[in-house]
Parts: C-alpha cells; sequence; structure tokens
C-alpha cells in the first residue's frame, strides 16, 4: 500500500477505508454467490459428479502407450496385410487396394475405361443395337453436369462406330455397295416414284441453276464412264454437260430401252462443284438427265429397273440417287403429277 | 450517518456508470480461478451436498455454509490488489 499516494486527511481516511473494505467484500461476495449458483445448478442439472467415475470405467478408457498401437489402444495397421479374394477375377489382393481393383476389375467406376471395352465388345461382334442402347447407360453413369448431357449425347452421336465405318467406306468405289441408309430407299419405289423423281431432279436442276452439278460427289468421271462402258459397250455416249439447262416439257422416245439404261445411268450432269468448266460434250439436252419425264408408258421403265442386273440396278438407281434431293422438291412434283 | 451513506451511495453508483465495478468483477474472479480458490471451495461444495443430500440441497444451504469460508480462503495477495484499485478509483472520481 502506497500510503503516499493518499491526500486524504485521518478520519476521512478510515472512513474512506471503510468504504473500500466495503466495496471489497461485495465484490467477494458477489463472486461467491456466481460459484454457488453455479454449483447448484450443476447438482440439479445432474453434472456436478461426473468427474467422479468409478475405478472400473477409468481403466477402461485409460490412455494406452504401448509400441504399435495408438493412445486408444486400436492397432494402426491392421488391414495392411490382409488379402481378400476379388469375386470375379479370383485373385487375391491387398486391403488397402480392393476397392480400386473391384472397380477396375468389374468395370464400373469412373476411370475403368468401360466404355471402350464396351466399345471393342461391339466392334467386336458387329451389333449395333447393342452399342446404341449401351450409349444411353453410359450417358447416365457419367458424373453428372448439367450441359455435359447434351453435349456427351451429340458427341456419342457423332462418334459412335456406325457412323465412322460408313464415312470410311464413302471413298471406294463399290458401286454395288453404296449408302444403304440413305433416307429413301430406291428400291423399293415403283414406277411412278422413280419417275416423279426423275422429274423432280430435272426440275430440281432447272430451278436451281446455281446447282452446279448432280453428280453424286462419292463417284468419278472415270468410274462412271468405266460403268457405262461396261453396260452399254464400247460406244457409250460421253455424259452430258453438268449445267444443261431444263428439260423440256414433251420428249421424244426414240428407243425405249436404250433411253431407259440411259436413264439408269443418269445422273447425267458431273457432280464436281469444284469443277465449273465441264468439258464434257454439251450435246444432248434431249439426252439429258432424265429423258422422260411424263411417261404413259411404264412398262419399260419397270422392266427395265428389275430386268437388268439386280446389283446393277440398284447401283444405278442409288447412283442416280442425289444426295441433294429433298422432300419439298418431291412433294411439288407429286402436285405436277396430279 | 446519513452523509457516509449518501457518499458510499454515490460512489457505488459512480462505480457502476463508469464499468469499474464489473471490471474489477472480472479482475477478482479471474485472480480467484487461477489461485486455486474456485476448486477449493468447489470441493467444500461436495462435502456439503453430500452431507445435505443430493436431491435437497437448496440455494441457501450452500450460500449459508460456502460464502463465509470464501470469504476466509481468499488469497492476500488477491485481496490487497483489489483494495489498492478500490482505493485509487476513489482517488481519482471521488469529490470529497
Amino acid at each position: 500500500m502506497k500510503m503516499e499516494d493518499m491526500p486524504l486527511s485521518g478520519p476521512d481516511n478510515t472512513k474512506l477505508e471503510a468504504l473500500v473494505n466495503d466495496i471489497y467484500s461485495e465484490l467477494v461476495e458477489d463472486a461467491c454467490l456466481g460459484l454457488c449458483f453455479e454449483v447448484h445448478r450443476a447438482v440439479k442439472q445432474g453434472y456436478f459428479f461426473l468427474d467422479e467415475t468409478d475405478q472400473e470405467s477409468m481403466k477402461e478408457f485409460e490412455i494406452v502407450d504401448q509400441p504399435g498401437v495408438d493412445i486408444f489402444g486400436q492397432v494402426y495397421n491392421q488391414w495392411k496385410n490382409k488379402e481378400c479374394e476379388c469375386p470375379n477375377c479370383k485373385r487375391l489382393i491387398a486391403a488397402s487396394r480392393f476397392a480400386p481393383h473391384l472397380e477396375k476389375c468389374l468395370g464400373m467406376g469412373r476411370n475403368s475405361s468401360r466404355i471402350a471395352n464396351r466399345r471393342l465388345a461391339s466392334n467386336n461382334n458387329m451389333s449395333k443395337s447393342e452399342s446404341d442402347q449401351e450409349d444411353n447407360d453410359d450417358l447416365n453413369d457419367n458424373d453428372w453436369s448439367y450441359g455435359a448431357e447434351k453435349r456427351g449425347e451429340h458427341r456419342k452421336s457423332q462418334t459412335s462406330p456406325r457412323r465412322s465405318k460408313t464415312l470410311k467406306h464413302k471413298n471406294e468405289f463399290s458401286p454395288f455397295q453404296y449408302n444403304y441408309n440413305a433416307g429413301i430407299n430406291y428400291e423399293m419405289l415403283g414406277p411412278d416414284e422413280v419417275q416423279s423423281f426423275l422429274t423432280t431432279v430435272s426440275s430440281f436442276h432447272g430451278r436451281k441453276k446455281s446447282f452446279q452439278s448432280q453428280r453424286c460427289p462419292q463417284h468419278t468421271d472415270e468410274q462412271r464412264m468405266a460403268v457405262r462402258v461396261f453396260l452399254l459397250g464400247p460406244s457409250a455416249p460421253v455424259l452430258p454437260e453438268a449445267d444443261s439447262v431444263a428439260v423440256p416439257e414433251s420428249f421424244d422416245i426414240p428407243d425405249g430401252q436404250a433411253l431407259m439404261s440411259r436413264l439408269q445411268w443418269e445422273d447425267s450432269p458431273e457432280i464436281s462443284p469444284s469443277d465449273s468448266a465441264s468439258s464434257k460434250a454439251s450435246e444432248e439436252k434431249s439426252g439429258s438427265p432424265f429423258p422422260i419425264k411424263r411417261r404413259t408408258d411404264k412398262e419399260p421403265v419397270s422392266v427395265s429397273l428389275t430386268g437388268t442386273n439386280h446389283s446393277d440396278s440398284r447401283s444405278l438407281s442409288t447412283k442416280k440417287k442425289k444426295p441433294k434431293l429433298t422432300a419439298p422438291s418431291i412433294s411439288s412434283i407429286y402436285d405436277d403429277l396430279n | 450517518m446519513s452523509k457516509d451513506y449518501q457518499m458510499k451511495a454515490a460512489i457505488n453508483q459512480k462505480l457502476i456508470e463508469m464499468g469499474e465495478r464489473e471490471r474489477l468483477k472480472e479482475l477478482l474472479r479471474a485472480k480467484l480461478v487461477e489461485s486455486g480458490w474456485k476448486d477449493q471451495l468447489k470441493a467444500h461444495c461436495k462435502d456439503v451436498i453430500r452431507e445435505k443430500g443430493l436431491e435437497h440441497v437448496t440455494v441457501e444451504d450452500l450460500v449459508t455454509e460456502v460464502t463465509p469460508k470464501g470469504r476466509a480462503l481468499v488469497p492476500d495477495s488477491v485481496k490487497k490488489e483489489l483494495l489498492q484499485r478500490i482505493r485509487a478509483f476513489l482517488a481519482q472520481h471521488a469529490a470529497l
């Protein structure tokens, strides 16, 4: 106590001191009361004597200090040395590697290259429908993200094995193995439909002058000439020019058979969009693509279609088929006919 | 004397208003816990409770049993320090 700090007088001092003591006493009493309330509450709530457990429980949860064991007494790498037998491949796998192994083994995990294996399997089996179904399953299994489903679907359809196969064959000259998967099946067309098709193309050809050539892009002119020679003989006329004018309404029909054969051949105008100057003989407007627009006599058409080699007719009819034929033009031709 | 009483009341009021009372209270509690006073007293409480019976203990019982002992158990250093602080406060703010 520093008495020199007190500027107070004697009698006041005692009073003051008494006052100070009073204040101090009050503070101490407050502290005691606080403790009492705390203890009383603990007693009534039942947690006052929690720190006094019996010896048995104390022993149970004692801190363990042995080597190879943690403080609870549990062994750390208990499962490290154990091996499990895989139900799939019957191998003994270490326990810590078991789950990832199962993932790969059963082909169900995220990184198990399930798609690749399935594609291999489907390629081996050459089964289309299989791959279609599995594609859908695979999409559902992928980690979910909002836009990925749509994107994934598009990607899948673009890279499906079926599509890639047809693309592979595209550039080969195989008149007998044309693309069967096109929209219209030319073999199934009746004579009326064939006629409408032919007129379709001719009118199409007439209307759209910008449409350079109607020859299919999958075959070269040499191929066409070769086939023409093969079928028509060495005296086969050359292919007409690509941008010949629209076919006149009425036609002479000099020789039905020859014309029909030519008719079948006709993808006449050269299809080579890059080939602007078609130097092939520009003759034969009459012999141009589809000489017969409105045939009264439909017999030869069907006969010639079916009479010749089936493979040839198929190839011819498919050759005629232009990928650029559109549905609207066809329907318009039907209107014309009607 | 009423004058003293008045003075006391005034000083108390001042203590509270300035927040000094709270500060002193916290200081005292911290010091008591630090010195082990609280644990001592708690042990004494346990004895009282066991004596009276767990179910029938009341606050009044505890208070009457515990407070005198508590007062007595306060360490001297703590007591001195607190008295010092109170005196200082009075010296600063008391209008004598």
